[in-house]
């Protein structure tokens, strides 16, 4: 498994794909709540763009304001996580010259969901769980939950860890014409 | 052969990019667009009502207001006693008051915002502070909300013990506070600022607008940095 990490990742174009990824996720994660506000700054015409980057930037620093210490970790790891996989079945799907790869694909998608939705500050509703239990009235939910949703986001660090181990170990499998 | 390595590289590319395009822009539209506030027994039918931070009630003298009322800059805070992230941002704003408030261009303006099925003690703590306010004065609610945010432990874990505590600091009367909360006058004016963050597209806490000299609302969602918050804050004040 781990020559098949090596063997992915000693090629520059992966590392880029992987970094990539990670860098999306975590932007959208970190952005997320405040994406009305983004939009209004980014198209104010009266704001210079000295300003516009300052403030984009200065969004990052709610990663330790607006998420617990558990939650910014998770969040950190899924983005990484997300990374590596996207990359790993970048990989897998061109030296197999098929279109997909249908377990390691849907399980990471499902781990990015879960993921999301376990990370930001579900206690206080400015995230995604809580919105959607909300849709159908159980919010209250959360607060049986030991760690108020957080487990949505180990949920979804197992499925990604899953999904690479699936597709490392499909990696060094002999090309075979399947019947 | 190498054109059609290309191309189904370029395929795959466009497809990675698509799921995530996809993912992400799914989980805006979700956040975005649905009738997702959280949800409150009493709080309107807000479903079918359109949000705009333009709702933002007008600030009147029965709000509370830390600094200069007529600033250029006015941030509307709509907070949860309960919530760990109000009262970090509770921190924040405080020093956002300690820089701009002497110079008389922004002003706080605190309403609240209890979530009722993840906070059940938020509400009750909204009207003991309101009761504090009617008893001691402005100041008097402003000292609550300082020592409440400090004392609490948050996510409902606070024992009733920290008002009565609170309340002898800042030497109101007892009997006077329980029987203003037990008066039930106060349940209406929490109610309404309940129900104008969620006019203003609040779905959880801390929620606030920014509102500028030209009454544009900027809307800023959750308990974000001291710099975000002063960038937005110079952003409002360059405004023409």
């Amino acid at each position: 498994m781990f020559s098949s990490l090596k063997k992915v990742f000693s090629k520059p174009r992966y590392i880029t794909i992987a970094v990539l990824v990670t860098v999306i996720v975590f932007v959208f994660v970190v952005w997320f709540p405040n994406l009305r506000l983004i939009k209004e700054i980014i198209f104010n015409s009266g704001v210079s763009s000295i300003s516009k980057i300052s403030f984009l930037f200065s969004l990052f620093g709610s990663i330790k304001t607006n998420f617990s210490v558990i939650s910014s970790i998770i969040a950190i790891i899924i983005a990484i996580m997300f990374g590596l996989n996207i990359s790993l079945i970048t990989y897998y799907i061109k030296t197999r010259q098929v279109i997909k790869s249908k377990s390691g694909t849907h399980l990471s998608i499902g781990g990015l969901i879960s993921g999301i939705l376990g990370i930001g500050c579900a206690s206080c509703g400015t995230f995604l769980l809580t919105p959607i239990l909300s849709l159908f009235g159980a919010s209250g939910f959360l607060t049986f939950l030991p760690f108020g949703g957080e487990e949505f986001g180990l949920i979804g660090i197992g499925l990604l860890l899953y999904s690479s181990y699936v597709t490392l170990k499909k990696i060094p499998e002999p090309l075979v014409c399947e019947v | 052969m190498e054109n059609q390595n290309t191309n189904e590289q370029k395929n795959l590319m466009i497809s990675v990019a698509i799921i995530i395009a996809g993912i992400l822009i799914a989980g805006s539209v979700i956040y975005s667009k649905g009738s997702n506030q959280p949800q409150d027994k009493k709080a309107p039918d807000v479903a079918q009502q359109q949000e705009s931070t333009d709702a933002v009630r007008p600030i009147s003298e029965e709000d509370h207001i830390k600094g200069n009322p007529n600033a250029q800059v006015v941030i509307v805070e709509y907070s949860d006693f309960e919530c760990p992230f109000c009262k970090r941002f509770h921190d924040t704003m405080n020093q956002v008051m300690d820089e701009y408030g002497p110079t008389g261009k922004v002003a706080w303006v605190y309403r609240h915002f209890p979530l009722d099925q993840l906070h059940s003690k938020a509400r009750p703590e909204a009207i003991a502070s309101e009761c504090a306010s009617e008893l001691g004065g402005e100041g008097a609610f402003w000292k609550f909300a300082d020592r409440f945010y400090e004392l609490t432990p948050s996510n409902d874990q606070t024992e009733a013990s920290v008002i009565t505590k609170i309340i002898k600091e800042i030497g109101i009367d007892a009997i006077a506070f329980t029987e203003c909360l037990n008066s039930g006058k106060y349940d209406q004016r929490v109610e309404a600022d309940v129900a104008n963050a969620v006019e203003t597209g609040g779905r959880g806490t801390p929620w606030s607008i920014v509102i500028t000299s030209s009454g544009q609302t900027l809307p800023l969602s959750g308990a974000q940095s001291y710099e975000s918050v002063k960038q937005l804050i110079e952003i409002a004040l360059s405004e023409e």
